[in-house]
Formats: C-alpha cells, structure tokens, sequence
C-alpha cells in the first residue's frame, strides 16, 4: 500500500509539487531559526549602550549572572530608582511604559514590564552562568559589546557548534593556553578537553 | 486507499509522523515562546530558579532543634534539620516537618482582632495594630503591676526573657510557663528530684549515647518526652555506634509505648509500682556484691514482684545484666512518674543511678545555655492551680496569653475556663485560632514561627552550652505583628517604668542586647568582634553554642546516703481500670491543625484521624467490645467517649488513651465539620471556616483528670482509676493496618 501512497510523486506535476512542498518546508524552518536569532519586540526600547556606556554594571541589573543560570532581570522599582532622578524620563517618547508602570500618587510601582528573552539556548542544555565566569569569561564574549548595541540582539546564533569551538579552543594544546609547553599543563588541558567536550556536561 | 493498512505500514507512517513533529517542534527552544516577567519588588538574596537556605529554629515544641528551611522565591518550601546545632544534627521529627503547614495554614488569624468570649472567631471586627497596642498599652499602665500576669509557652525563649525583664522592672509576678508537653512529661518532678538527691535545681541530662544497657521506667524518650530528635539520636548511637556492642534496652511501662516496641525487653507492670521495681532492682543488684546502701536497704524484692506484677525472676536478670554492664543507665519520666508517688519513683531511679556509679559516666546536669543564669523550669500543674486560684480571686485584671493554649491542654477540673471569667482582660498572642484565643477579649496574632526573630535555650538532651537562632524566612503572610514588638511599643507609649524596661527600637535590638555578652567569646561555633558582626554569624549558623561538651556530674554520696522513702501509689476514682493518658507521638498537643500530621498513622496503632481507646483483649473480651465500639470513660472528673482498639501490648488492667485531639476549636483540620462540607472551606464558593458549626475531632483526655497532684506538685495524671461502659454506638477508625484476620475479624461470623 505504501508504494501505491508514493504513487504520485512519479507523475511529473507530482515532482514538481513535491519539490515545492520541501521548499516550503525548507524556507519555513529557516525562517524560524533566523526568528529565534533576531531581536524582538519588547515593551521598551532599552537602550543597552546608554546604560553601559553611562558605567552602570552588568550586574547591577542582572545579578543572577554571577552564580545562576538565569541572569535576573531588573525589578521596576530598581528602574525607577535611578530614573525618578533624571530629567529626560519625563520627556522621553521611549520610556512611555515606564512611567505608566509607576503610579505618581505612591511613586510606587503598579504594574510590570514584560519582557522577551534574547539569548537563548535550547531546554535541552543545562546552561549555567557561573562556570563561565569563573573561566574568565566577561559578558561580552558571549554576548557581544553592549555598549554599541542599541537594541540588544545576539551577535552570533547561540547553537551547539559555537559552543564547542570556543570549549575546543580554549583547551587546545597550543602556545595560547601553554606558552611553556610544560607537561603538566598539557595533562590539564587534555583532561579539561575531554570534560569540556562531553555531552553530559551539557546534556544531562 | 480502499485496501487495509498493514501492520507494518502503519508503524512506517507513525514512525515518520512523530519524527516529522519532533523535527519541526524541536527546532527552537520552547522557552522561545514565552514572556519574563520582572519581580516589581524583589525579595533580597532571591536569584531566579536558585533555592535561598535560612537556618532558624523549630517552635513546634520546646526543645529547640535547628531548622534549615528551603525557599524558593520568597516561598518557604521544605525544612530540613541543620546539621550544625548540637540538639539535632540535621534531623528532625514529623512534627519540624509539618511545620511549613503552620505557616501556610487556611485558618491562620489575619488581622488584630475585638474577640468576643466565647463567640466563633470574630474575623470581621479587624483593628490597627495601632490601636491594638494602645490596648496593650493602656492595660499595662492602668494596673496595678501585681493584677498583670504573663502566661506563655514551654519554650524557654527570647520573648520569655523580654517579658521577665518587663515584669521585674514593673514589679510584677514573673511570666508563668506551661504546656501540656511538659505536664506530661512531669519535668517539675524530674527537676525537684534532682534538686533533692543531687543538691542543685537542675535538669539531668541521660546519655543514652554512651550506655550500654538502658533501662527506663516510663519515658518514652524517643516520642515526646524532653527531645525525642536529640534522644533518638543517642539511642542510635547506643544501638550501633559501637561495633562490638550492641546497646540492650529495657522498657518498664504498663503500656506498649513507640519506646517499648523499640526495647529489647518491654516489662509491663502495675502502674504506680515503678520505683519500687527500680530499688527491688538495686537491691538485687547490689546483694550480688556486698550489701545494700541504706536507699535500698528498706525494700523487699519479693514483696515488689508480687505487687508490681513482675516476676521475680525478670527483677533478678534485670538485676542480672546491670551488674554485667559497663555503663548502665536508669531514666525515671513519662507517666511513672505521673502519679501520686512520682516524686519517689524518680528519686528511686536517681538513687538506683547513683548505686550504678552512673553519676558523671551516663547521668549529668545539664549545661546552662549561654546568657542564663540559672535553669528556670516551667510551671507545675501545681503552680498553674495556684494561678488559676488568683484569676478566680480577681487578683488578676489583665492576663497576656502567648505560645499556649490552656482551656485545651489543661486538665478541666482545674477550671481555667471558668476562671477567665474573673479576669477583667484577656489578650491572647495566638496565630491560630485555638480554644484560648476565641475565649479571649483581644487576639493581637503573633507572626508564624518560620516568620519571627528569636532565639531559643536548648535546656534539655543537649550535651554542650547551646543557643538557637531563629529568623524569618519568609515575610509575613498577614497583618500580624511580632509580640515582642507589640509589647516594645506599648512599654514605650505607656512610658515611666515600662519604657526604662524596654528601651528597644524593636524586637531585633533586644535580641542583640541579649547576644552582647557572647560577642569575642572565644569558645563557641563562631567568633565575631562586634554585635552586628556576631548577629550575622549567629543568623547564617542557626545560633551559638560551645563547641565543647560541659557536662557537669552530680555528687553521689549525698544520694546513696538519704533514705528514700517509699510510697505507694494512690488512685483517685472508682473505676476498674487505671487510664494512661499519653502524647500521641505524631500529633503532639498542637500538631492537630497539620493534615499532614493527622494523616500520619500513629507508630503503634496506625490510627488516624481520631482518639482511640486502647483496651487488651483479654478486658475487651469481658466486657463485650470489639475493635471500632464506642466505649465512655468515667472518672470522678468527668467522661469522654472513643472508639475502642483493641491493642494486645497493654496491661489488662489499664486503658490507654492519646492526647492530642479533641479541639473544639483550632481550625478546620482539629475539628470535625459537617458530611457536607467536604472541601473544608478551602474552595471559595463552599462555607467559610466560620460559618459552618464545628464539633470535636476524636476527644480529649484531660477532661477527664481529676486535679491530684505528686510531691513535686505535677499533675497525677496517670493516677486516675475510670470505668468504662459500651455505649452501642460504633465509630470504624480509619487506620492504616488491615483488620482482615486480626481478632477474626473479617472472617465470617467465626467467633
């Protein structure tokens, strides 16, 4: 029965419907990958590189960054306690939803803003922010230069074969990680390629 | 497509299906699709999907283990011992369980509230915590300080010493503490016997640990009795701790406790007989090496077998094996003790320790806890009379009620209800609506355990000097407010006196002034500099304590030298049997409010749910009853009717009963409500707690002890004699182990 059931893909118009139907398919899912690596609409245009470039910390924001793997978002009222002090909140088109979330009898927040994640990894990685920084990392080697990103969008798309380049690449025997070319340094790094590279770190 | 799919053609196609959905779903992250929402207000050291730990202490009785409560986003979600504090080490018992469904619990009171005596929980007249300490306040100062009285909980804590330095500064009788927990156990008994033969008022520490034949008359150490974690420990210890030996137990009791059925030997014998047994006992033993010392030399073993039922024999090996052992150890408490002669069975069994050369090898003194000066033991039944007597004579104008709750635990012929009556104003602190609060003028509710500062002496089964911390862990679910603070700022606005007593911003600066004096000490878990230092260190850890043992031993020659003077048991009531009213070991006196603790099948019995008369077979059999047979109990006092369990594991001439249940108040889970009612108020369109008329869940057996009290001024309360009578009504318990087989029943008409 089931040749019969393919029957039809041998008939010309078949072949060519099939091969507009994979098309399909095909542009489909490239389109929803691409979606998942481009910024979204969010209640708020938050401008990252004035934040950054204005010295305000990472993690003055985003504090779970540093040990969990959410990194936070800001609370309103962390929002407002710096914004109820500067000029241009009253004045800015931008941060409209902002003001309507405090209400002006309490100055108290009322209502929340919601937010879309960027920078995502699939709920089949155990992704965690603090082995990273502990490696050394800083934000902005996974997450670009903030403070020349207006709207933040991932600089590169967050997939298995970026991971395991930067863990490869940091844990080659090569004169970058062992300049000296010591012995013990080459054990190290061999063992630390042979965690960094298997699946259940990652995949558990 | 007319012709049939084939087996194997379906499974193809499915198999091509699913892989094609799997293809096409997996392709982002679900969580792709979702919207963060941001905390408006963020709970401090909350990390989002990581759990925040808070030590603090366990209030749900008064022996002080240390908590570690689990939190997830401001939540409190699991608790768990902390392996830290020297009273539990990391353990804790189902009652610490179950104290998150205090917290969380429907019936918890809201708001300040105008209660009506007597009337159900008056939600509706809510009032300002403003208000509320103006009435405090006002009731403070109006008084003379002699017309103000202070009744609180067994838990020697931080808000016992706050009101004890209030009333001393006022001038004012001293804050009287009481709980059911420790009528039961006897404590001023124990202390006042230790005060006699060891010369010092204090309360022995047994160390079960470290004994290798344990022979206790009554205490049922490893359910209720002082600190069932830290005893079960020691007992585990003393079982396995040693490679080589296995620690032997033996269990003087008429009724098969949870204790008992751990014991390697379970004697059961005539209630009121046990210090008796204990010198035949020490006589035995020491005959067998030279003569007896004079507190044994007045006893008759023949005489005690054929009075306390125990065979001579047994008495000779028990004897026997005393002799053998390299430490032994006698612990006199429970119900032996509650009797007319406890005060002599508990100097019988410290006398037979100190024959045993125990003093300083099994048998200590308690260390003091840091900051204390002396031991302050709670109330006896005795005392509590005595201040029942001032609330009748009017002396008393102005009660607080804080951590107990009296009109329940306390046996009903000592009147406390009645005497409310005579008390001008009544304020309890209670957080849940239990039988004294709805009796009261105003309820100014109290935070939940798991929400309050604090701190708590360790006073019993602990080995070095110990202080628990308690903190919040979450904040407060309602509009309660912690007493302490509620007592600081009505001392302050009624000023003079009460002010210069409580000069606190709040209760955490009256927790640090007490903490001062451990600040650079060098001895303890930690060492902090300065105050703020040391409060931190104190909150992380869960408290302070030595890290040392500072076990005292008692003198022995002033105990082996006194003559003990032997008394016989005296029963109060007509009856035929002797009632044992006991601490149901999961319930407690105020676990009934926990479902979780009320599913939980009792350790012996495996009822649930409800009260239980425990009757031998042999006493069923005479008198025609049958397992789920409503039986009522008579005693000069009063009656309450249960169901009967027929339980092989009691002397026949005793009937047993567990304290705990029996509210006619205390929330939903306490009380039994209408066939009707079955979503218990919890879904919004059923009744309302309140509305729906409440009976008792089970009964409650002090309303049936007559108010007969021992040398030591504690309750007799296993020194009633009852009758019992079948009613004809039948009540099937639910319980956990099957009646198929058991007694016939369910057998056919067998029998």
């Amino acid at each position: 029965m089931i040749k019969r059931f393919f029957e039809w893909t041998i008939s010309p118009m078949g072949r060519i419907g099939f091969i507009i139907g994979a098309l399909a398919l095909f542009s489909l899912a490239a389109y929803g990958i691409a979606e998942t690596q481009t910024a979204p609409d969010q209640p708020l245009e938050f401008r990252h590189d004035l934040h950054v470039t204005k010295g305000v910390q990472c993690l003055y924001c985003h504090p779970g960054a540093l040990r969990g793997p959410s990194p936070g978002l800001p609370t309103i009222s962390k929002c407002w306690g710096c914004h109820q002090q500067l000029e241009i909140t009253n004045t800015s088109e931008r941060l409209e939803p902002m003001r309507e979330a405090i209400d002006p009898a309490t100055n108290e927040p009322k209502a929340n803003l919601i937010w879309i994640p960027v920078a995502q990894v699939p709920d089949f990685v155990h992704f965690t922010h603090r082995p990273h920084i502990a490696a050394g990392l800083n934000c902005e080697n996974c997450h670009g230069d903030l403070s020349k990103m207006e709207i933040y969008e991932n600089p590169q798309v967050l997939n298995m074969g970026w991971c395991l380049k930067c863990h490869k690449n940091r844990t080659e025997d090569n004169a970058a990680n062992n300049p000296t070319n010591d012995a013990q340094v080459s054990a190290l790094l061999a063992e630390k390629r042979l965690k960094l590279t298997d699946c259940g770190t990652c995949h558990y | 497509m007319s012709e049939k799919i084939s087996r194997r053609d379906f499974l193809k196609l499915a198999t091509a299906g699913a892989a094609t959905t799997a293809v096409l779903t997996g392709c982002g992250p679900s969580s792709r699709y979702i919207k963060r929402e941001p905390y408006m207000e963020m709970p401090e050291y909350t990390y989002n999907g990581l759990s925040t730990y808070y030590a603090t202490t366990c209030r749900e009785c008064s022996a002080g283990c240390g908590l570690v409560i689990r939190t997830m986003q401001g939540r409190a979600i699991k608790a768990e011992g902390n392996a830290g504090n020297p009273v539990n080490l990391g353990k804790t018992c189902a009652r610490g369980q179950a104290t998150l469904q205090g917290l969380y619990n429907p019936d918890r009171i809201e708001n300040p509230l105008k209660q009506a005596r007597g009337a159900a929980l008056a939600k509706e007249n809510k009032m300002e915590w403003d208000a509320a300490i103006g009435i405090v306040s006002d009731a403070l100062a109006a008084h003379n300080p002699s017309e103000i009285a202070f009744l609180m909980g067994l838990a020697p804590d931080h808000l016992f010493d706050l009101v004890s330095d209030l009333t001393n500064v006022i001038g004012a009788p001293a804050p009287v503490r009481f709980g059911a927990l420790g009528m039961f156990e006897s404590r001023a008994t124990l202390s006042k016997a230790a005060e006699n033969l060891f010369g010092q008022s204090a309360m022995p520490f047994f160390d079960i640990a470290n004994a290798d034949l344990v022979i206790s008359f009554g205490a049922n150490f490893l359910e209720t009795w002082l600190s069932p974690v830290a005893q079960t420990r020691g007992f585990a210890k003393m079982r396995r701790g040693n490679p080589k030996v296995r620690g032997h137990f033996i269990q003087f009791e008429s009724r098969m406790s949870q204790t008992a059925a751990k014991a390697d030997e379970w004697i059961p014998l005539q209630p009121g007989t046990e210090g008796l047994v204990a010198l035949a006992i020490g006589r035995l033993a020491a005959g067998m090496g030279g003569p007896a010392p004079r507190a044994f030399a007045g006893v008759d073993p023949n005489d005690v077998a054929s009075k306390s039922g125990v065979k001579l024999e047994t008495l000779e090996h028990v004897a026997q094996l005393i002799v053998e052992a390299q430490s032994p150890l006698a612990i006199p408490g429970g119900a032996a003790l509650g009797q007319s002669n406890g005060l002599f069975t508990a100097e019988a069994v410290l006398a037979l320790n100190a024959l045993l050369d125990n003093y300083g090898k099994t048998v200590f003194v308690s260390p003091l806890s840091p900051n204390q000066d002396a031991y302050h033991r709670p109330a006896s039944a005795q005392e509590i009379t005595d201040f029942i007597a001032r609330m009748k004579g009017g002396e008393i104008k102005v009660l607080f009620i804080h951590g107990v709750n009296p009109v329940f635990e306390l046996p009903k012929a000592l009147g406390f209800a009645e005497a409310l009556a005579n008390v001008e104003t009544v304020v309890s602190f209670a957080t849940f609506p239990d039988e004294t609060a709805l009796k009261s003028d105003y309820i100014f509710p109290d935070h939940h355990g798991l929400e309050s500062w604090g701190y708590q002496r360790s006073v019993t089964s602990v080995t070095q000097s110990t202080l628990s911390g308690a903190q919040p862990v979450v904040s407060p679910n309602y509009n309660t407010r912690a007493t302490a603070d509620v007592l600081i700022a009505a001392a302050q606005s009624a000023g003079g006196k009460f002010a210069e007593a409580l000069p606190f911003k709040d209760e955490v600066e009256f927790i640090q002034s007490k903490l001062a004096s451990l600040v650079g000490q060098t001895d303890g878990s930690f060492v902090a500099p300065e105050i703020n230092t040391f409060s931190a260190y104190f909150q992380q850890h869960g408290g302070w304590w030595k890290t040392t043992a500072d076990l005292a031993a008692p003198s022995a020659s002033s105990a082996l030298g006194k003559t003990v003077t032997i008394e016989s048991a005296e029963f109060a009531g007509e009856g035929e049997f002797f009632f044992l009213p006991f601490v149901s070991p999961t319930l407690g006196e105020a676990g009934a409010n926990k479902p979780w603790l009320q599913e939980l099948p009792d350790p012996t019995t495996t009822v649930m749910w409800n009260t239980w008369v425990e009757i031998n077979p042999e006493t069923a059999h005479e008198l025609h009853l049958e397992n789920d047979d409503v039986v009522e109990i008579t005693s000069e006092a009063g009656s309450v009717k249960a169901a009967v369990y027929v339980y092989p594991a009691i002397h026949p001439h005793v009937i047993a009963m567990p304290f705990g249940q029996g509210h006619t108040a205390y929330g939903r889970y306490a009380t039994s409500r209408p066939a009707g009612d079955r979503f218990m108020g919890l879904v919004p369109s059923s009744k309302q707690a309140a509305d729906v008329q409440v009976s008792p869940r089970g009964a409650n057996p002090t309303d049936i002890l007559g108010a007969h009290f021992n040398g030591a001024g504690d309750l007799a309360f296993a020194g009633m004699k009852v009758g019992v009578k079948k009613t004809g009504e039948k009540q099937i318990l639910s319980r956990l182990e099957s009646r198929i087989g058991v007694y016939g029943e369910g057998m056919g008409e067998a029998h």
